[in-house]
């Protein structure tokens, strides 16, 4: 950035002389272009973020812009009915709960696939790279298609009856899972391991060889390497990794209200602010509160991690 | 209990980040940084205090610090585990072979116990049966000891065949009676032949040993004709007793018939452990989340609706024979459109441009910002003028795909370019990416604001039509809407003298910019002074009314406002990626670029674009993927009404509203097949990258 | 290779082993499942029906055992009652009943059924999903004793939407009066405007409002992506009162095309009467452009006259507004053809089981109860602090001082009716119920098509 930054009077200088203030006029277009698409872009955001502090007769009847008009009009009754008692224990049960499930569902996720990305990138064996491919090509897997299986395992267990003979084999027992923060995090540790061990393997692979070599002469094995080298260099993809994570399960609505259905004391707050409007969006006024409460959190960790983010983002994909 | 457990774990739970982060502290001592560290430490300890805390108030605190500590260190201690012990294949070989035979043992009676075939009552009122499971371990374990203790062939066969009859009977000892198999003299023979016959030929054609791969072979037979075949619980404990004799006797020969390994083969075992156990984690979640469900998919794509038929290819012929999914009748529209004409024009001037700069310089076709723009553009809506005719779920998908990941990329490109040169970077790209950060019952809500329409006598409470009618009203309005062409006269007489001044310094790019802003000024000046510009009608007495756009309901561009919400979503993954990738960019490059004497826009295309390409790659076969699985936006914001559906969408309704599984699935296996080359593509292309 | 296969061999058995061994046969512990709130602990036996219930006197029984119920109203006034008016009944028994709601909920419960973890009851607010579940032998009969219980809790034409192929699968537990005209109490006051008896006198009464200057109707069927669902209210209302209860079951269960003649001229009707200049207050394009919610404001304020829609419709009522005949807003029924017959459109919710157990029949028999009705009706109304609740039933024998004058002028009129079908759109397929039959009329309100293609598209669509 400052190196850019420092080259461009010299370019100015073997411009021809049009007049400094037109080059200077000229030389600020992008940053208004930029700031122009900045605020664009947070238009959506900010009409959210007015309207949660206003009345449902007036999100009905006038624009939030209105709001500026008549500051008056601001009240924090959505706030209060968002997190006050409902039903569901208000919104701070569910958050807690969005807690629980995230928090292990980016954790878990980040561990295996560090381990089997290391594999991919630095461990030599036969079919690695066509192993690689199908783990990979799974990306493309709509995980709706995956739900009721899962269910089923979760619920009832996986039994296999052995064809032509008709005996059946448990292969994993009714541990009772659905319906529990569990099973929504070992459904999201599967979905999530495709990329995130794409995400590593390019990270992990890119790193100097020479490391690995020198350690390699001074009688460390894999465990070690991967323990004592490849996890603190990688600390910056995984970083990035458990930002995208986070966002994912964080947001998530389909896979946790399938896998834990009709227990309400598990429910994520994706649910819960879902349901705040009730049958025909009758209390909508309710979502524009519950959905800021909501963004808060992620956009607090992506303010946290912003930094690693960007460094792991450019060696996971930049280097290939 | 209770509140002494309460006790237990809030102490438990702050002292353990206490220690961790003194021990953070401890190890990373670093006078630079210390301060740092002591903020980590001070917020390491109270966050620690404050989870203790938690889980003292909290049941469900509690419960899920607990669950996650006890994931954490369970699987910690499975993966260090497994690394330690095939670590001891190469330095100590019978500690090796004793801890694989307790954990093949305790794996077999593992398995045999869960399924409910071994039971131990030695009086009906006592039940051992949980204790065979470590009987089993420490008989495997000293199976293990023993024989990896034997390096003389004949002393292994005997060890052998006197831990498989021993163990045989003591399993025959402990089988439920309800599952004694009734033999029949005939399977019990055949099977064991055949599988020995099956296995020694296969072995003899792949040049392995013949007669192991034959015990193998009859030891499975056996298993086939003892047990699968005949039907259980009504046979006598001899009969099950005899069965799991053989059974055992089977395979401790089959494993003691091979000569002991050798000191290599125990380094290389060890080696060769690795991958799989670094492996198994990731390969036993995927295969049981991904790879099973999609195998599960498949066959259900050639059942009927609830999986009771089979079908053959019925539901795939459905899905594009079905109206609502390939909607072909309205191709010749195409032709008739205004995007056609557009496009077409754009193109042709396009290349118009790019012959006349070639002639030039002598090539057939010169490109340029010139030429090249106008193309990208004239095909962009090209391409839209045909999907935007053939309709149905699968080419409104390829639409969401195309166009997408055309602007998404595009977009998270020059915002990032943008920012790279501009102050507050970090504030900017922040509010670019912030849309990722909101769900999307979030983003359902807030585009709802955008788009909404309101009755014409209403105040508009949706931005877009709030804007389209202001600007009906303007044009329609007496002093403002003079003023407005005033100023917008005046914005013109700038432009147009912007333009000359760089036509005067030579500044090419200047007077293209500023002749099409002069363009769409113009434009603008002519509608707001002539037909009217944006959202009225004229009623019958006269009266100006406001005429709104219903963005969610008029077909076929209905679909474009669902993808900007998409696009304003991804635009923020794709801007911090491009982002980092133009920072890598070496900056010496640049510079010898510059002093060349290329412009900004040159360096650009031709050193800028090129470094970055791999990224642009991984960014579009990224968004491919998942703009192709493109569910939730469509799901909150029209459900598939409208026309706007999308294939995961249809296959969620037909698969979980309509209960057809069968044609769900079949969706969902086109939807997948449809990428795969993609994916095929860029995974080969990024191996190619890492070999260099 | 051939050993790491066998390694990869012994992995597979570990995995098999850390499985089998935390099943049922009372194994050590080995697995690294931790205890989390696993509370659903019941399955669903659904083959397993041939138990009977114990009988209703040995409550004491019941006391520890727990119920869950799973349903569509999801938000803090009809979720948070409908689980007051359980735990009333749960102090009472000792059984403890918990309610979860969900947006969507159907495709929900279909996605917990295939996935064997059904709730123990569910409240299904299409009739036509109960029945496509109770064909599959997902939820069970009712038993004997219940069914007789039930019987009599309720009238027959609304314990008729559960019973399936002549067995009693559902009970009713919550009913909406959709044939409701909801009108402007001063503005009729001040037009000198009569309430129309049949549907003559109302065409009647809307050309003379625009004769007069005013604007009678209120109109708007948007509804997110529901939009649309209002003009086939209207639809199923007309067809009921043009053709009789007979070719209205015949329309629903597709035994006549949807593009008949008969519907043609229903459609046409209805928006010759919308499309009159004057008539509708969101006038053209435009009535698929308001948000069906969005009425209630005009009403009030005599932008229109008149507003047609279901009992719920009170909560869209501004805040504040009074009703009833002194209020500000008042409601008559809308009228039939012929002033004799009261056809009513209906809509509710009804409970099946999934779980065969003495504390589920038990809950299940209270959700018919008119003290259930009487209980989540108080709840609701202290919920919503005042106006009408929102909730209404039709048991018989409730505590009618629970209700508003209002509300109880909507319950007479389901009780007394002569003829009740529910909400047909919730009965068809999903496909044209929740789909083409809303879009559709979108396009036809939109003038995008003539009413002779949305029908023959409708039909087109129709799952064979």
């Amino acid at each position: 950035m400052t190196a850019t930054a420092e080259t461009r009077p010299v370019r100015a200088v073997a411009e021809p002389p049009i007049g400094w203030r037109l080059y200077r006029l000229l030389r600020a277009i992008p940053t208004w272009v930029l700031w122009g698409l900045v605020v664009v872009w947070s238009i959506p955001t900010v009409g959210l973020l007015v309207n949660s502090f206003r009345d449902r007769d007036a999100q009905r009847t006038s624009g939030w812009w209105v709001g500026f008009v008549e500051p008056g009009s601001f009240t924090l009754q959505n706030y209060r009915d968002v997190l006050g008692s409902g039903p569901t224990g208000g919104l701070w049960d569910a958050l807690l709960n969005s807690f629980a499930i995230a928090i292990p569902a980016t954790v878990i996720p980040i561990a295996i696939a560090a381990f089997a990305a290391y594999a991919f990138a630095w461990i030599e064996f036969r079919g690695r790279e066509w192993l690689f491919i199908g783990t990979v090509s799974l990306l493309a897997i709509p995980l709706q298609v995956a739900l009721i299986p899962l269910l089923q395992l979760y619920s009832g267990g996986a039994q296999w009856t052995i064809p032509f003979v008709d005996k059946t084999l448990r292969l994993f027992p009714d541990l009772d899972l659905a319906g529990s923060v569990t099973a929504v995090w070992l459904t999201h540790t599967g979905f999530a391991l495709p990329f995130a061990i794409f995400l590593l393997h390019n990270y992990i692979a890119g790193l100097p060889r020479d490391v690995f070599e020198s350690a390699l002469i001074d009688g460390a094995d894999h465990f070690k390497i991967f323990w004592r080298l490849v996890v603190p260099l990688s600390i910056p993809v995984l970083a990035a990794f458990a930002i995208f994570q986070f966002l994912w399960t964080w947001n998530d609505y389909l896979v946790a209200l399938t896998m834990i259905g009709g227990n309400r004391e598990a429910l994520p707050a994706t649910v819960a602010i879902a349901s705040l409007a009730g049958e025909f969006a009758l209390r909508e006024n309710l979502l524009t509160a519950g959905a800021f409460v909501q963004t808060v959190v992620p956009i607090a960790v992506f303010f946290a991690l912003q930094r690693y983010f960007v460094r792991g983002i450019l060696a996971g994909s930049v280097k290939g | 209990m209770g509140a002494l457990g309460d006790w237990v774990w809030s102490i438990l739970l702050a002292g353990g980040g206490v220690a961790l982060t003194l021990y953070g502290v401890r190890e990373r001592m670093d006078p630079e940084r210390s301060v740092r560290r002591a903020v980590a430490a001070v917020v390491g300890v109270g966050g620690s205090l404050a989870l203790g805390w938690g889980a003292l108030v909290d049941e469900k605190l509690r419960g899920t610090a607990a669950g996650v500590i006890v994931a954490i260190v369970v699987s910690g201690v499975l993966f260090v585990g497994a690394n330690r012990w095939f670590d001891q294949a190469e330095a100590r070989w019978r500690r090796f072979g004793a801890l694989t035979g307790g954990v093949i043992g305790f794996a077999v009676t593992g398995v045999l116990v869960g399924n409910r075939l071994l039971a131990w009552k030695p009086v009906p009122e006592l039940d051992l049966t949980p204790w065979l499971v470590p009987l089993g371990t420490v008989a495997g374990a000293v199976c293990g000891l023993v024989l990896t203790g034997l390096t003389e062939r004949r002393a292994r066969l005997v060890a052998g065949l006197g831990f498989g009859v021993g163990y045989g009977v003591l399993a025959g000892l402990f089988i439920r009676p309800d599952i004694f198999p009734a033999m029949k003299i005939v399977p019990l023979l055949a099977w064991p032949v055949v599988g020995a016959l099956v296995f020694g030929a296969l072995a003899a054609g792949r040049r392995r040993q013949v007669l192991r791969a034959a015990i193998l072979g009859a030891t499975v037979g056996w298993v086939i004709g003892a047990w699968l075949v005949p039907a259980l619980g009504t046979g006598t404990r001899a009969e099950a007793m005899s069965g799991a004799t053989f059974l055992s006797l089977g395979s401790m020969l089959w494993i003691t018939s091979a000569p002991p390994r050798t000191a290599e083969a125990q380094r290389r075992l060890a080696e060769r452990s690795r991958p799989v156990i670094f492996l198994a984690p990731a390969l036993v979640f995927i295969g049981a989340t991904l790879v099973i469900p999609t195998i599960r998919t498949l066959y259900l794509s050639f059942l009927g609706p609830r999986g009771e038929v089979f079908v053959g290819l019925a539901n795939y012929v459905d899905i594009f024979t079905d109206q609502e999914i390939v909607k072909l009748e309205k191709w010749p529209q195409i032709f008739t459109s205004a995007l056609f004409y557009w496009g077409v024009g754009l193109t042709l001037l396009g290349i118009v441009a790019g012959r006349i700069r070639g002639r030039r310089t002598g090539r057939t076709f010169e490109p340029s910002g010139g030429s090249i723009t106008p193309i990208a553009v004239g095909v962009f809506l090209f391409v839209w003028a045909v999907f935007a005719y053939l309709r149905g779920t699968i080419f409104n998908n390829l639409w969401w795909v195309f166009t997408v990941t055309i602007v998404s990329t595009a977009a998270g490109l020059a915002i990032a370019v943008l920012a790279d040169r501009a102050r507050y970077e970090s504030v900017a790209k922040s509010m670019i990416f912030m849309p990722m950060a909101i769900s999307f019952v979030g983003a359902g809500i807030i585009w709802r604001f955008m788009y909404i329409a309101r009755p014409p006598t209403k105040d508009q409470t949706g931005v877009l039509n709030a804007i389209w009618v202001g600007l009906g009203r303007l044009s329609n309005s007496g002093t403002p809407r003079l003023v407005t062409a005033a100023v917008l006269v005046a914005v013109v007489a700038g432009l147009v003298w912007m333009a000359w001044r760089g036509w005067r310094g030579g500044a090419g790019g200047v007077v293209a910019g500023a002749a099409t802003a002069i363009l769409g000024v113009v434009w603008i000046l002519y509608r707001l002074l002539g037909p009217g510009l944006g959202g009225f009608e004229i009623g019958p007495n006269g009266e100006v009314i406001a005429d709104t756009i219903l963005f969610i309901q008029e077909t076929p561009f209905n679909n474009v406002w669902l993808m900007v919400v998409l696009i304003w979503i991804q635009t923020g993954f794709t801007m911090v990626i491009f982002s980092a990738a133009i920072k890598a960019v070496p900056a010496e490059l640049i510079e010898a670029s510059k002093v060349d004497g290329a412009t900004e826009a040159q360096t650009f295309w031709r050193v800028t674009v090129p470094q970055i390409a791999p990224t642009i790659g991984v960014v579009v076969t990224t968004l491919i993927v998942l703009v192709m699985k493109v569910f939730d936006i469509v799901k909150v914001m029209t459900n598939g009404n409208f026309d706007t559906q999308v294939l995961a969408n249809e296959m969620w309704q037909r698969a979980f509203t309509e209960f057809n599984f069968g044609l769900g699935s079949a969706l969902a296996v086109l939807l997948f097949v449809s990428v795969l080359p993609i994916m095929y593509l860029n995974i080969r292309r990024m191996q190619k990258e890492t070999v260099r | 290779m051939r050993r790491s296969r066998g390694a990869f061999a012994l992995l597979a058995a570990l995995a098999l082993v850390a499985a089998a061994c935390s099943g049922d046969a009372g194994a050590p512990e080995t697995t690294s499942a931790p205890a989390e709130g696993t509370t659903s602990t019941t399955k669903a036996q659904p083959t397993t029906t041939q138990a009977a219930p114990e009988p209703a006197d040995e409550e004491p029984d019941l006391a520890g055992t727990k119920v869950t119920v799973f349903g569509p109203e999801s938000s803090d006034e009809e979720a948070g009652s409908l689980q007051d008016a359980l735990d009333v009944f749960a102090a009472e028994t000792g059984i403890e009943i918990v309610y979860t709601g969900a947006r969507d909920f159907s495709d929900q419960i279909n996605a917990q059924a295939a996935g064997g973890n059904p709730p123990d009851i569910a409240v299904f607010p299409q009739p036509g999903k109960l029945a496509d579940f109770a064909r599959q032998g997902l939820i069970l009969p009712l038993p004997d004793d219940v069914d007789a219980a039930v019987q009599a809790n309720w009238p027959a034409a609304w314990n008729a939407f559960g019973n399936v192929d002549g067995t009693q699968y559902g009970i009713p537990t919550k009913a909406d009066l959709k044939s409701l005209v909801w009108y402007n109490v001063q503005g009729f006051a001040d037009g000198g405007y009569e309430i129309p008896q049949t549907w003559d006198e109302l065409k009647a009464l809307t050309n003379q409002m625009i004769a007069d200057g005013v604007t009678p109707w209120c109109v708007g069927i948007e509804s997110g992506p529901a939009t649309g669902w209002p003009f086939t209210d209207w639809v199923e209302d007309l067809t009921l009162r043009f053709q009789g209860p007979e070719f209205y079951d015949q329309w629903v269960a597709h035994e006549i095309p949807f593009n008949t003649p008969e519907m043609e001229a229903i459609w046409t009707e209805i928006l010759d009467l919308w499309n009159t200049p004057g008539a509708v207050f969101a006038a053209g394009g435009s009535i698929a452009a308001t948000p069906f919610g969005d009425n209630g404001v005009p009403l009030v304020e005599g932008d229109c006259m008149m507003h047609r829609q279901a009992s719920f419709f009170a909560a869209f009522l501004p805040e504040g507004t009074t009703t009833g005949p002194d209020g500000q807003i008042n409601t008559f029924y809308f009228p039939a053809v012929d002033p004799n017959t009261r056809p009513v459109l209906g809509a509710g919710t009804l409970v099946a089981a999934f779980r065969d157990a003495p504390e589920v029949w038990a809950v299940m028999e209270y959700f018919s109860t008119p003290e259930y009705a009487t209980n989540r009706q108080k709840a609701q109304a202290a919920r919503k602090g005042g106006g009408l609740s929102g909730f209404l039933s039709a048991a018989n024998g409730q505590d009618m001082s629970a209700y508003q004058p209002l509300e109880q002028g909507f319950i007479e009129i389901l009780l007394t009716a002569d003829v009740v079908r529910f909400d047909g759109s919730d009965l068809m397929p999903a496909a044209v119920g929740a789909g083409t039959f809303w879009t559709e009329a979108t396009s036809v309100v939109n003038g995008e098509k003539t009413v002779k293609e949305a029908l023959d598209a409708i039909e087109a669509s129709w799952p064979s």
